[in-house]
């Protein structure tokens, strides 16, 4: 298993906040990864950093066997390279039909021209109806995705991350309001796409990663507490103070 | 496994039937108006409103091109009107210069000496700009001897300006309001540097008799209004089509994607900015195309037809029209320009309340403006949302 993702000595400061502090993640492949930590710890802020929404004052952040610099690219060239994110407030375009938002997450040329050409073949209905049976939406194609149940939208956002086929898939709080058994369902569709790329959750519900059952990064205060597996995690006393005593 | 729903592949129009019945009812409404043109028909179609019909055909496709830029792409760009001006100007310098070589040659034909090339410049050019106080031919009128360069002018002046602009503006992410105000700062800037005297273009005096047509002089003004007539009326047909096509299809869901949520689109990995510049482009060509068709049959065109305020009344259009459906585009300019010309033009008899007199002329603009507040707040979706209430409840 070597490092897909290598985040190096990483520090971001909003007006004053230290929110990344010397930060130091390494993401292999394939990978499944819980990041978790209390509000504030800057799970997000991570996110925002790998997938170039945020620019780190200091530190580095490579990627892939050549160890690409992130740091230097827009957030589409990111994307284009192999990294997926699904946020926190399920973003689907909700004017649209879930045909159409996962056709253009479908992993293909993102040029203008390109896609003012573009002709949909077979293989990318094939490929969108298969998907759309992974996140059980099959009798949904042609409906609006602003008319969809909120766990719904959950899937088609992580659906339209499949699409994409990302070599790393970061997901926000994947199972926020949704019930027993869709987090069930879910936590599934992680374990699956976890065994070919690699996927890191950012979650609160200790529940929901006991099932994930893969190592977990806790971060507090901006970088790294501890690291581990769950029971090795839990037992540790700065983790207890900071964020299980509470 | 899954059910793989392979529906035939159908062509662009029978899957989109509005397009089809916008073209016909526009191949219908030509064919009428022709029939009744002075030129042609029965002559109950004056050739002067039928050059109000074709110029509002004309502002028809430019709102058309303001429909995919702000309803499609969600930028609300207040400065289309100064691509569809740089189109008119474009034409006009052909115009003016070709005209003015025919009556130059003519008077120079008898002269017991043939002028030089040079000499005939030199009067073309004190013919054009004496106005000006000038008797040098700027450069910018270096292509204005021939159509063809100059029709390429047309397309690539506005053009590049859209591309340099826009690629500015994009690049450093200016959204929202912000990219309004640099619109209607850019017309600013192009009209108060237009009325100056010494930019080439003749300043406030803009230019003028393009209504004459070099080598068709011989025509009479019916027939010449009912070519431009027809031609806006292809323009309109083709750029319809043309941004039909643009809005359909992926290229279309990118384009809403990123009006309704530009930052979710980057992190599906598509470069924003180069579809925004795509789209702000093409549409200041196609305004820039309109324009050229438009100020022939205006005759006149000259720097304030490009102030800010017209860009503003552009967007207006396509708000009462609706945003987000080409016809509503279409209809939006139709109606509002030519309730304009109805009211202003004096076709509205004043109204006499006895302690005052409604003017119209005067009081257009206020009516325009409780229409515009009372479409914003009661029909958000413009007279073209009208139509999705009957086809739901017929």
């Amino acid at each position: 298993m070597s490092a897909l993702l290598e985040v190096s000595g990483v520090s971001v400061t909003f007006d004053g906040f230290r929110a990344i502090n010397n930060l130091s993640i390494s993401i292999g492949e394939p990978e499944l990864r819980a990041v978790i930590g209390p509000n504030g710890a800057g799970k997000t802020t991570f996110m925002d950093i790998v997938t170039g929404k945020t620019k780190p004052d200091e530190g580095r952040v490579l990627w892939g066997e050549t160890s690409m610099n992130l740091l230097g690219m827009s957030e589409s060239a990111i994307a284009r390279a192999g990294i997926g994110r699904k946020f926190q407030k399920p973003t689907v375009f909700e004017d649209q039909t879930v045909r159409e938002n996962l056709a253009m997450a479908l992993r293909n040329k993102r040029g203008p021209f390109d896609v003012l050409f573009y002709k949909p073949n077979r293989h990318a209905r094939a490929r969108i109806a298969e998907l759309a049976e992974e996140i059980g939406l099959s009798d949904h194609l042609p409906r609006r995705a602003g008319d969809l149940s909120h766990g719904q939208k959950q899937w088609l956002e992580i659906g339209m991350l499949l699409a994409q086929d990302p070599r790393l898939l970061l997901v926000d709080e994947p199972a926020a309001g949704m019930t027993p058994a869709e987090r069930e369902h879910t936590t599934e569709l992680l374990t699956r796409a976890a065994q070919t790329r690699a996927v890191v959750v950012i979650e609160h519900d200790m529940e929901f990663i006991r099932r994930l059952n893969c190592k977990v990064t806790v971060l507090h205060e901006g970088s790294v507490l501890a690291e581990g597996s769950l029971d090795h995690v839990t037992q540790n006393q700065q983790v207890i103070d900071v964020y299980l005593g509470r | 496994m899954a059910k793989v729903t392979l529906a035939p592949r159908k062509g662009f129009l029978s899957e989109n039937p509005s397009v089809l019945r916008f073209l016909g009812l526009l191949t219908v409404f030509t064919l009428i108006v022709t029939a009744l043109s002075e030129g042609f028909g029965a002559g109950i179609v004056s050739t002067s409103f039928l050059k109000v019909l074709g110029m509002t055909l004309c502002l028809c496709l430019i709102a058309v091109a303001m429909d995919v830029v702000w309803g499609y792409c969600g930028i609300l760009s207040l400065g289309h009107f100064a691509f569809f001006g740089l189109g008119g100007y474009g034409i006009g310098m052909w115009l003016m210069y070709a005209r003015t070589e025919g009556i130059v040659r003519e008077s120079l034909a008898n002269a017991p000496i043939p002028a030089t090339e040079g000499e005939v410049r030199d009067a073309i050019a004190t013919q054009i700009f004496s106005v000006v106080g000038s008797t040098e031919l700027p450069f910018i009128w270096g292509f204005a001897h021939s159509l063809t360069l100059q029709l390429l002018m047309i397309v690539l002046v506005p053009g590049l300006l859209a591309l340099v602009f826009g690629w500015l503006a994009f690049r450093s992410r200016v959204t929202g309001v912000y990219l309004s105000i640099l619109t209607q700062a850019m017309t600013l800037a192009l009209s108060l540097y237009l009325f100056q005297n010494d930019t080439g273009l003749r300043g406030n005096n803009g230019l003028s008799g393009l209504q004459n047509i070099p080598g068709l002089l011989h025509l009479p003004q019916s027939t010449i209004a009912l070519w431009f007539f027809w031609a806006s009326a292809l323009a309109l047909g083709l750029g319809y089509l043309l941004f039909a096509w643009l809005v359909s299809g992926k290229f279309g869901s990118v384009v809403r994607a990123i009006r309704d949520n530009e930052s979710r689109v980057r992190f599906l990995g598509y470069h924003v900015e180069s579809y925004k510049l795509v789209v702000f482009t093409v549409t200041a060509i196609v305004s820039a195309i309109a324009g050229a068709l438009y100020y022939p049959q205006a005759g006149i065109i000259n720097p304030a037809e490009i102030a800010p305020i017209t860009s503003i009344y552009l967007a207006v259009w396509v708000a009462i029209g609706g945003r987000g459906r080409l016809y509503g585009a279409v209809i939006g300019a139709a109606t509002v320009s030519l309730l304009s010309s109805w009211f202003t033009g004096g076709g509205a008899p004043n109204i006499d309340l006895g302690f005052y007199e409604i003017v119209w002329t005067d009081w257009w603009l206020v009516l325009l403006g409780l229409g515009f507040v009372a479409v914003t707040l009661f029909f958000p979706k413009g007279i073209g949302g009208l139509f999705d209430y009957l086809v739901r409840k017929p």
